[in-house]
């Protein structure tokens, strides 16, 4: 339980940080663009994920690592 | 806040967390609302050597609900080919194997790295995914996987949920998935460390093998300011089953020499060396930590990524991915990626192994595998994306890169002769992709 509670009180501080950064709604306008989302091409992400899950030893980070894939 | 403004908003933040799940929805443009988003495309693979082809069609769809509600389907068909590193080691005389399947047998010429050119196979993969928000700050995803090929099939099914904090500006998701594979290789799967046998004879073998994977990722977005955003994810993955490659083999070497161990094969054909199945441990427990940063420079955008894994099998890897998004005018765009990774090999990691039968020899190792991903390599990857937009508004891009492994054998394991040969099957590839976004 206190390592719950514990586990809170970091969750707790880290958004506190968080709260001093940040841009009001009326600021989103460049974050809103198709360009700054943080995966801008699904499609190539996954066949990024997939190419180097079958020819290297690490896997996901960005999203589940996962399987699915016999990969000789 | 205006009703579309705050659908931009949303839709900024599902976009900007759903990259916990790997077949991520696409982001929407807010204004359209479009019942029907194609995001298509056709990939090519191809490695040097008359190494593995990959010639691939994927396609994500997604259908928009009202209420935000959406359902992405993903679709894959890959058609692979080539041939590919077998773990044994070079040798000054031509090497003869049996195929996997105990069918036949191949030769390798003197002096070229043994490669297995049996490999081709049809691989399709099925996923779907509904993402809903909850209440006015949560989005929960609920998704399922499935994919097959010749020898081997997978079950997967995932959830994620994303609650947004200080005026959306900061985002802590977490998901889970779990997956079950089940390998049925060509042959039966090889008893580890037994020898590869004469054609015909496949009494080390049995039947399918599976495994389970369970991944956990937990993750935070945070808007730094108007052109910053930053994200960072934790994920363990756990791995539990078989997790041999069953077609890998190592070359069983002489003391002294560090020559394949000579076999004479048997009348209907077979090895012409000691051939061992690799044998990985049946548990894997992977650690990583993920972070990205998008910062926009008047019109131009930075994209850094680096992760960081470690494993239980001793495997540390850093990777650093850098893309640069440079606008020409406003409906064209090149962007420049280059990718870095390095990663150690696992402590089971061997070139060769000792002669099991020699009883003055070095004891066989309870695990071993010569995979050259397992091994300690450096790789670059570079390419160039070029993309525009059409006449009616849909999206197009072309994308060519350059994707190098070069890898380094321990120098405490080269035995001999071996010091006279390259040892690490050095890989390079080219990654060709054509996409094609539309609204229906």
């Amino acid at each position: 339980m206190k390592k719950v509670i514990l586990l809170a009180g970091l969750v707790m501080a880290a958004c506190a940080g968080c709260s001093s950064m940040g841009v009001e709604p009326w600021e989103r306008d460049v974050l809103a663009r198709e360009e700054m989302q943080l995966t801008t091409d699904p499609l190539e992400a996954a066949t990024d994920d997939h190419i180097y899950f079958s020819k290297e030893a690490s896997s996901g980070g960005r999203g589940f690592g996962g399987g699915g894939c016999g990969c000789n | 806040m205006t009703i579309s403004k705050e659908r931009s908003v949303t839709a900024t933040l599902a976009a900007a967390t759903c990259t916990l799940l790997g077949t991520v929805p696409a982001p929407v443009d807010a204004q359209e609302e479009p019942k029907w988003d194609f995001n298509t495309s056709v990939l090519y693979y191809g490695e040097d050597g008359d190494r593995v082809q990959d010639a691939s069609l994927k396609a994500l769809i997604r259908r928009m609900f009202v209420d935000d509600r959406y359902l992405t389907l993903g679709i894959t068909v890959d058609t692979l080919t080539g041939a590919t590193p077998s773990g044994a080691i070079r040798q000054d005389g031509a090497q003869t194997f049996t195929r996997p399947s105990g069918n036949g047998s191949y030769v390798v010429p003197a002096g070229e790295h043994p490669l297995d050119d049996t490999f081709h196979d049809t691989r399709v993969a099925l996923s779907a995914n509904w993402t809903q928000p909850t209440g006015r700050a949560g989005l929960f995803d609920v998704g399922t996987s499935f994919s097959k090929e010749y020898d081997y099939t997978h079950l997967g099914v995932n959830a994620r949920y994303a609650h947004d904090f200080n005026k959306r500006n900061t985002t802590l998701s977490a998901g889970i998935s779990f997956s079950q594979d089940s390998v049925d290789p060509v042959g039966g799967s090889p008893r580890p460390l037994s020898e590869m046998l004469d054609v015909g004879d496949i009494s080390n073998r049995s039947g399918s093998e599976d495994k389970d994977i369970i991944d956990v990722v937990v993750g935070i977005t945070q808007v730094i300011n108007p052109k910053l955003i930053v994200q960072a994810n934790y994920s363990l993955s756990q791995s539990d089953g078989y997790l041999n490659n069953p077609y890998k083999v190592l070359s069983v070497v002489d003391p002294i020499t560090g020559d394949t161990l000579a076999r004479t094969p048997g009348i209907e054909g077979g090895p012409s060396g000691i051939f061992l199945f690799e044998n990985r441990p049946d548990t894997r427990t992977q650690h990583s930590i993920y972070t990205q940063a998008k910062y926009y420079m008047g019109g131009k955008v930075l994209d850094v990524s680096y992760r960081y894994m470690t494993d239980d099998w001793e495997i540390d890897s850093h990777t650093v991915d850098l893309r640069y998004r440079w606008p020409l005018g406003s409906e064209k765009y090149l962007e420049p990626h280059l990718r870095f990774y390095t990663q150690s090999e696992a402590e089971f990691y061997r070139l060769s192994l000792p002669d099991p039968n020699d009883p003055n020899g070095a004891p066989l190792p309870a695990y071993a595998s010569s995979d050259y991903r397992l091994g300690n390599f450096d790789a670059i990857t570079a390419g160039l994306k070029y993309g525009w937009t059409t006449k009616n508004g849909n999206e197009m891009s072309v994308r060519l890169e350059w994707y190098r492994q070069t890898g380094t054998i321990p120098a405490d394991q080269i035995i001999g002769n071996q010091a006279n040969r390259d040892n690490y099957p050095d890989l390079n590839a080219v990654i060709a992709q054509f996409s094609y976004r539309f609204d229906l």
